[in-house]
């Protein structure tokens, strides 16, 4: 059972220079009403985390269709879990994004090899369906962000996704990424400086009519 | 907070104070209320790229994947119940299969012991006076 240390799919264990239970976890009461087999404690399950873990997915992946795949199988992780859960050192929701991080690198690794080096295209945007016309400038504005998230390196793009989207504390999205709040950190600072150089960049090309810009610096 | 700390810190977790460390943000306040340039202008700054990550539109649940998930929830359950009755099952008949091993063991200990007490226990057609009988018969016809 994963409770505590916490164990991602596949990934080593979160180990106690990690704890961060400072304040009763507010997932465990839910778990065990879900251990009971209370359809209510379901939805309710679906309802606090889907958007966080999709969210999270679609950021890590920029594509839709995959990180709804990669949504259902973390819920299927849950579901496994919810019966035998119990308090310990890590909070559910620190083991659940370590989980969904998880699912995303097997996909990714998947992806790089099959793409390589300058052969790799440009993911796609997380949602490329037609958007009405007063959408349109937000649509662009959010496929310029998806762009620039997609160049940054992958633990830069991890960092800034926990701790800015995600809004995890520091301690927790250390935690999750298996590093020193020091590291976490510096990989925020050079996600944020590649992103404002990529943006810039962007806005320039754009202004000057070219198409697009140079990738992330790692 | 020196200026430099701060300047680290925007860099880092953005201009909203809601990101920052906990233990760091009463000293941030203080530093911006005291107006401080180079913390300033790291808030602008960031701020900046603040704004355009809040552009970016995740992916949001629609109304088929949020119905799978929790109907994933039931069939985990229903997996989980199939795979503990097919546990007992296979249990029930591993512990069947060690009984029909025992039995069969048992059975070939039987047939292959020495059976002591054989002439009592199992009827003979001839009984030891037959067999004086028909030895005796085979002699004399061997005389002739």
């Amino acid at each position: 059972m994963p409770a505590s240390p916490v164990q991602g799919h596949g990934g080593p264990v979160i180990g106690p220079r990690h704890a961060i239970l400072k304040e009763p976890d507010p997932d465990v009461e839910l778990l065990a009403r879900i251990g009971n087999n209370e359809p209510e404690a379901v939805k309710e399950m679906v309802s606090r985390k889907l958007p966080r873990l999709l969210a999270l997915a679609s950021r890590l992946l920029g594509d839709a269709e995959e990180a709804r795949d990669v949504a259902q199988e973390s819920f299927l992780r849950i579901w496994k879990n919810a019966g035998n859960w119990r308090s310990g050192q890590a909070r559910f929701d620190t083991w659940l994004h370590r989980v969904t991080l998880n699912l995303c690198y097997d996909r990714l690794r998947s992806r790089k090899e099959q793409l390589s080096g300058d052969d790799r295209q440009q993911i796609e945007s997380v949602d490329s369906s037609p958007s009405p016309e007063e959408q349109l400038q937000a649509q662009a504005h959010s496929d310029q962000m998806a762009s620039a998230l997609a160049a940054l390196p992958d633990r830069q793009r991890e960092a800034i996704v926990l701790q800015y989207y995600q809004e995890l504390s520091n301690i927790e999205a250390a935690a999750v990424m298996e590093i020193s709040v020091d590291a976490l950190e510096s990989l925020l600072s050079r996600a944020r400086r590649n992103l404002r150089s990529y943006l810039a960049e962007s806005d320039l090309a754009e202004t000057d009519g070219k198409v697009e810009p140079g990738r992330g610096k790692r | 907070m020196t200026p430099e700390r701060f300047v680290h810190l925007a860099d880092a977790y953005g201009a909203d104070l809601k990101h920052w460390p906990t233990a760091e943000r009463e000293d941030a306040r203080a530093l911006i209320e005291r107006g401080d340039i180079a913390a300033i202008n790291a808030l602008q700054q960031a701020a900046w790229l603040d704004q355009k990550l809040d552009s970016h539109r995740a992916a949001t649940p629609d109304p088929v994947l949020i119905r799978n998930v929790v109907a994933s929830a039931f069939d985990a359950e229903r997996t989980s119940f199939w795979s503990r009755y097919a546990d007992w099952l296979s249990r029930i008949g591993f512990i069947g299969a060690g009984i029909a091993g025992i039995a069969a063991g048992m059975l070939v200990v039987s047939l292959s012991l020495p059976l002591a007490n054989a002439p009592d226990l199992l009827p003979s057609v001839f009984d030891q006076g037959d067999a004086e009988l028909i030895l005796s018969v085979d002699a004399e016809e061997s005389d002739q």
